[in-house]
């Protein structure tokens, strides 16, 4: 399956005017050939500007593409035209944005939760940023609304899709901390227990502390 | 026991409990929760003490914390013939900090990636209207059709600055409520016999507000028997005259319900 000159130059044209992101599918209308082919093209085109190490690369948006332009030249664009600055997420707001990209779909108190503080403002901060978007709502009681990431996040943190996204368990305690915790349980149980010197110390600075 | 004063703020209970145990070199896994649960409350104190508003979420790990204390304290029971299952308190609260755990350091990941991707930029979609076949618009009218439009045209426009310009003044000189009462109260206070329409005690005729802030003070003065009012005819002049209590100042003079309750 070759894919045709005129369909990367046009997929190229595209791009150009269109800006934003551009769907397969809406490309694969316009050209007249199936969506497999049109991926290809894309695809095609991505490697090769890649390769080139030209001015533009092509940024895949789960089943769009766009023109973006490398890091390396951002500098020349900022002097350019200074373009708007977009203020970095706070510690809050990216812990929230954590929970929601791999709990998704979540809700409000779900988030609250894992974070054991009250997160109302920052994910209403993130729906402003559009990093989130409602997504329906959970079956529970009251209803309440289920919260999940947008494409405009897969953007932001340089992802294509979120199967991108790296797995949970990366994240985890360290390895070397966890053998060692292993071994303090055994079957679910801790094996060490609080010697009554320890019972009679929190004893005391209990009677002091109420 | 030296506290270091922290400056950051901690992101919420957990980051403070976190700190604390990493802080103690304790493991996770065998946290000594008197001994942290101390160490918790003290730095409670010390934000408290610097003015830092201790939100309530601190405080329901806190009562959690001291819960599981004396969880600890009990000695674990078992049944006869049972497995010897010993189920550790500490394990839902050590479990819940791992999962904290897990997301602030996922937090940290998205922090650096999105560090680096806020490099690449995109171009905003094109206003491609240039493009879009659009119907020529032709302005058909004569000179009689046009000036007649460009005219309500400059008289909507300045209905329009009229409105703004009044509703701008009146949020400026919003007269209170407590303000027109004592003006509409002193009117009668000097000349006790004098009978006025309720025109005469309304500041701003035109004004809409000043209207309904006047007919509601006349209303709750007559309530209060300050005033007396008559009008013979429906639509017809409001006759306002003062009333028995005119004089008497006190508690009832504000709008204060509970204590008109009590009073009665």
């Amino acid at each position: 399956m070759t894919i045709t000159r005129g369909v990367k130059s046009a997929l190229e044209s595209m791009m150009f005017i269109w800006g934003d992101l551009l769907s397969v599918n809406d490309a694969a209308q316009i050209l007249n050939i199936t969506k497999a082919e049109t991926v290809s093209a894309f695809e095609e085109l991505k490697e090769e500007y890649e390769k080139e190490k030209r001015g533009l690369r092509l940024r895949r948006v789960e089943d769009s593409y766009q023109f973006v332009t490398p890091i390396e030249n951002a500098d020349y664009i900022e002097r350019l035209c200074r373009p708007v600055k977009k203020r970095r997420l706070s510690q809050s707001a990216l812990e929230v944005l954590a929970i929601i990209a791999y709990r998704q779909p979540v809700t409000r108190g779900e988030i609250d939760q894992v974070r054991g503080i009250r997160s109302d403002r920052v994910v209403d901060g993130l729906i402003k940023k559009k990093l989130i978007e409602e997504k329906g709502r959970s079956e529970g009681v009251g209803r309440p609304i289920l919260y999940g990431t947008t494409a405009n996040f897969l953007k932001t943190f340089g992802y294509a899709s979120l199967a991108e996204l790296p797995a949970i368990s990366d994240f985890a305690e360290d390895p070397d901390t966890e053998v060692e915790a292993a071994a303090l349980y055994e079957d679910g149980v801790m094996t060490n227990q609080i010697s009554f010197a320890e019972v009679a110390e929190g004893n005391t600075s209990g009677k002091e502390k109420a | 026991m030296a506290y270091k004063v922290i400056l950051d703020n901690f992101e919420g209970p957990f980051d403070l409990l976190v700190y604390l145990i990493e802080n103690a070199r304790m493991s996770i896994y065998d946290i000594r929760v008197a001994e942290i649960t101390e160490q918790y409350m003290a730095y409670m104190e010390v934000m408290e003490q610097a003015d830092a508003a201790v939100s309530s979420d601190f405080l329901v790990l806190a009562a959690e914390l001291i819960d599981l204390k004396s969880k600890m304290l009990l000695p674990r029971l078992h049944t006869e013939g049972e497995d010897d299952f010993k189920e550790d308190p500490r394990r839902d609260l050590v479990e819940r900090i791992l999962e904290y755990k897990q997301f602030k350091a996922v937090s940290q990941m998205l922090a650096e990636r999105e560090a680096r991707f806020r490099y690449v930029l995109e171009k905003p979609r094109e206003d491609i209207l240039a493009y879009t076949a659009s119907p020529k618009e032709e302005l058909i009218a004569d000179d009689a059709q046009f000036v007649r439009a460009f005219h309500r045209f400059l008289q909507r426009r300045k209905r329009l600055g009229e409105i703004r310009r009044r509703y701008e003044s009146s949020e400026r000189k919003r007269i209170t409520a407590e303000a027109r009462r004592a003006f509409i109260l002193r009117l009668f206070q000097e000349k006790p016999g004098r009978h006025l329409s309720f025109e005469d005690l309304v500041e701003d005729k035109d004004d809409a507000y000043d209207v309904a802030l006047s007919f509601s003070s006349l209303m709750e003065m007559i309530r209060e028997r300050k005033l007396s009012a008559v009008q013979a005819v429906p639509f017809g002049t409001i006759d306002v005259t003062a009333g028995e209590e005119i004089r008497t100042e006190g508690e009832d003079d504000h709008d204060d319900h509970t204590r008109r309750e009590v009073r009665a």
